[in-house]
């Protein structure tokens, strides 16, 4: 195993914090100026076998505990060097491992970790959003002398991010539909450069577009692409989507600090004042119950942080997407209330009626994207407060016989 | 202000919990909000031995010397179990004005025996108008003598039927002041008023020419009616917080058993969205008023925007929860019998008392700048 001493003792982990340190000392000089430069960065982080410390020597990791880990992550954050904590926060790269065939994590693993590979998600299809098994995309087994054993998929796959850049995408299709519709699903890493994959920008109804539709026609899949058994692609993809979930905690956590008070103006009421309202008391009313809103959430996540600190763990966590969603729309319905008629208007001459016009349609990214408001209220009562599961009318049907739509 | 170590003051919250757990059950709340007095006298003793009525006295005049972080955990626990009795007007009104005003005399005479529990003090602070501010004030002071005589009414004052002494705001030649004033006292009227929370007891006095003792004011009066009111408002936050967090989980314990079309209601997304939403609002009101008790206790810029937000969030979050637990539950809570009226009936008064949520709503835009 590795050449580090593993022991859990504080002299072990102060030379452990001695040397990532002394190494970052040598090697960081400040954050890369672009992406090659970035890539370099992460070679040699994985090089010097920082990467990934919980995994075990041969895939570049030193099998330390995740206490010891934690202390490499922390030198890393320290100087502000990324890199490290991928066992944690590679969503790519930790389901290959847990689930990948030997040469296909031979060939990508290395490549993930040093940022080399593009990817994306392919999970979501028009027929298929909240109801993510339900998906109808298939993938058949077939095997020639052009492409050796292999699949072949067809579907539309929605809502990816980076689909055109792509050199892979994490797809979840059906191989199986005389069974229940979990148990048919299996997991991919698809080949995204070839003619079956057309990539097509979605025009969002802000507008933008930072999102695509796949659509899969005959595009081929080699069978050793296939993560996990034949027809067990929905636990592969709880692992996978664990590890996003816990990316975005990660985010989550981020620099915004809980019960830290701004300095600056509250800006609803700088816009109040602004617009000419501040005096109006039934404004004043709404003023009040949005701004709190938004405090209340950071009073809420400041608490889940402190309690996590004391070791018990909170519901608040759980909260938050649903309280974002309330502050987002209220927060446009506010903004629009105060600009009155000027909301009509749009363009780069009218900043105002544009931002209050555009959070009115971006709020409903955060409250159905990620799962919906509703799908989210499910999770709250049934994992949080204990309530049972409504009944599942195709849960044990062949998904053959499961109406879609 | 002064504040206990975490420990102690989880230790402390924990003795209140067991105590009121088995002396403040359903059963003796519906007991002893039947009483005239409207609370149960050996619970007083006990809470007053276990130094809760002293929560917020200094040690030198017989109380715990704590503050209002210790303050809000207790008052979490007595809204969870409904506790009826004078705490409010008592233990932390009273003595939060006493020790504000700082009137040695009166804090030697006063503060020892509201400490124990043998006298309960309550302040007059509005008139009929029940606004709780300078302007509410509906008592004037003219000088007798070397004494004073307070003329005028004052409403809405809580446990005022069990006082053995009234802190009164009234205006003096001299701007508002505090006083002193006797039950019994020559002049002195006091009518008992029908509440709409049976747990709560409120009355009206007036005052015809009554003698009274004008109290030494450290800072201006009505600054000290503020930090009393202040302290209130915590408690209040802190009741009205542990009160939504208790109904909402019978709410969703009778969502697990409750059986209709042959599963738990809990089990139909109609009630188990509004018991998602619920929580939300419930964790809400704890951070907000766990928020308020900790910038008072440290005296924190954000303090006074804290305690408005904690009062009307509080406020709304015991109200919706209630309101939507009785809609929750169904038929049963349509009845007497039920406890969810109960709680419903305090959630109406708390987001009454000493300031409406729409008035604190106001005051903290003010307070952000707007």
């Amino acid at each position: 195993m590795a050449d580090v001493d593993t022991s859990q003792t504080p002299d072990a982990d102060e030379a452990l914090a001695q040397e990532v340190r002394s190494w970052l000392a040598a090697n960081w000089s400040g954050a890369p100026v672009d992406a090659a430069g970035h890539r370099q960065w992460l070679a040699k982080v994985v090089e010097a076998r920082w990467a990934v410390p919980r995994w075990p020597a041969e895939w570049g990791g030193r099998g330390l505990p995740d206490g010891q880990a934690r202390i490499i992550e922390r030198a890393f954050a320290a100087v502000g060097a990324p890199g490290s904590g991928q066992d944690r926060t590679n969503l790519w790269a930790n389901t290959l491992l847990a689930y990948g065939q030997p040469e296909l994590k031979q060939k990508l693993v290395p490549r993930l970790l040093r940022g080399e590979v593009g990817m994306c998600l392919l999970y979501s299809e028009p027929g298929a959003g909240s109801d993510l098994a339900g998906l109808r995309t298939r993938a058949e087994r077939r095997s020639d002398a052009a492409h050796g054993d292999h699949f072949v998929v067809n579907g539309q796959k929605v809502w990816t991010s980076n689909a055109a850049t792509a050199e892979y995408g994490m797809l979840v299709a059906r191989t199986d539909w005389d069974v229940p519709k979990h148990q048919g699903i299996s997991f991919f890493f698809c080949p995204m450069k070839q003619p079956g994959v057309d990539v097509r920008p979605l025009r969002q109804v802000t507008n933008e577009s930072h999102f695509n539709e796949v659509f899969l026609t005959d595009a081929i899949v080699p069978a050793a692409n296939q993560l996990g058994d034949l027809g067990q692609g929905w636990s592969v993809l709880q692992t996978a989507l664990a590890y996003e979930r816990s990316l975005m905690g990660e985010q989550a956590r981020g620099p915004r600090s809980g019960a830290a008070e701004s300095t600056a103006e509250e800006p609803l009421i700088a816009l109040a004042r602004e617009a000419g309202k501040l005096g109006d008391p039934l404004i004043r009313q709404e003023l009040a119950r949005v701004v709190a809103y938004k405090k209340l959430n950071a009073l809420n996540t400041a608490r889940a942080k402190a309690d996590l600190a004391q070791g018990t763990s909170s519901p608040i966590m759980s909260l938050g997407k649903l309280a974002m969603s309330r502050i987002l729309h209220e927060e446009a319905r506010l903004r629009t209330a105060l600009l009155g008629p000027e909301s009509l208007l749009e363009g780069p001459g009218h900043p105002r009626a544009e931002d209050a016009n555009f959070l009115s349609l971006n709020a409903y990214f955060t409250s159905i994207g990620g799962g919906t408001d509703q799908i989210q209220r499910n999770i709250i009562g049934e994992r949080v407060l204990g309530l049972p599961k409504e009944p599942e009318v195709d849960r044990d049907v062949p998904f053959r016989q499961v109406r879609g739509g | 202000m002064a504040t206990l170590a975490r420990e102690e003051r989880l230790a402390f919250q924990d003795q209140v919990r067991r105590l009121l757990a088995d002396r403040s059950t359903e059963a003796e709340v519906r007991r002893t909000m039947e009483l005239p007095a409207g609370y149960d006298p050996s619970l007083w003793r006990q809470l007053a031995e276990l130094g809760v009525v002293g929560l917020l006295i200094d040690e030198a005049h017989g109380g715990t010397g704590a503050g209002p972080m210790e303050l809000e955990l207790v008052m979490e626990e007595v809204g969870a179990a409904l506790l009826c009795g004078p705490l409010l007007s008592s233990g932390v009104l009273a003595a939060g004005l006493l020790q504000a005003l700082g009137d040695a005399d009166a804090q030697a005479r006063l503060l020892p025996r509201i400490a124990d529990g043998s006298a309960i003090a309550t302040v007059a602070i509005t008139g009929t108008s029940g606004t709780w501010t300078p302007e509410g004030v509906a008592v004037t002071a003219t000088a007798a003598g070397d004494g004073w005589r307070l003329d005028g009414e004052a409403s809405y004052v809580t446990h005022g039927q069990n006082a053995d002494v009234f802190l009164v705001a009234a205006n003096a030649p001299d701007g508002l002041a505090v006083f002193e004033v006797a039950t019994g006292a020559a002049g002195l009227a006091t009518t008992a008023l029908p509440t709409f929370d049976h747990t709560l007891r409120l009355a009206q006095i007036r005052f015809a020419g009554v003698p009274a003792r004008r109290l030494a004011a450290r800072g201006g009066a009505w600054d000290a009616v503020e930090q009393a009111l202040d302290l209130a408002r915590v408690a209040l936050a802190g009741e009205q917080a542990g009160a939504g967090r208790r109904v909402l989980e019978f709410t969703v314990d009778y969502a697990k058993t409750r059986v209709q079309f042959g599963r738990a209601i809990g089990s139909f997304q109609a009630i188990k969205h509004m018991a998602a939403d619920l929580l939300l609002e419930a964790e809400s009101a704890i951070s907000a008023a766990r928020h308020a008790a900790q910038a008072l206790a440290e005296g924190a810029p954000d303090r006074d925007a804290s305690i408005s937000l904690a009062a009307f969030a509080c406020a709304d979050a015991f109200s919706t929860i209630t309101a939507t637990a009785v809609q929750m539950h169904g038929g049963i809570a349509f009845t007497w019998a039920h406890p969810a009226h109960l709680y419903l009936r305090r959630a109406r008064a708390d987001a009454q008392l000493f300031g409406t949520p729409a008035f604190y709503r106001d005051r903290y835009v003010q307070q952000l700048g707007g």
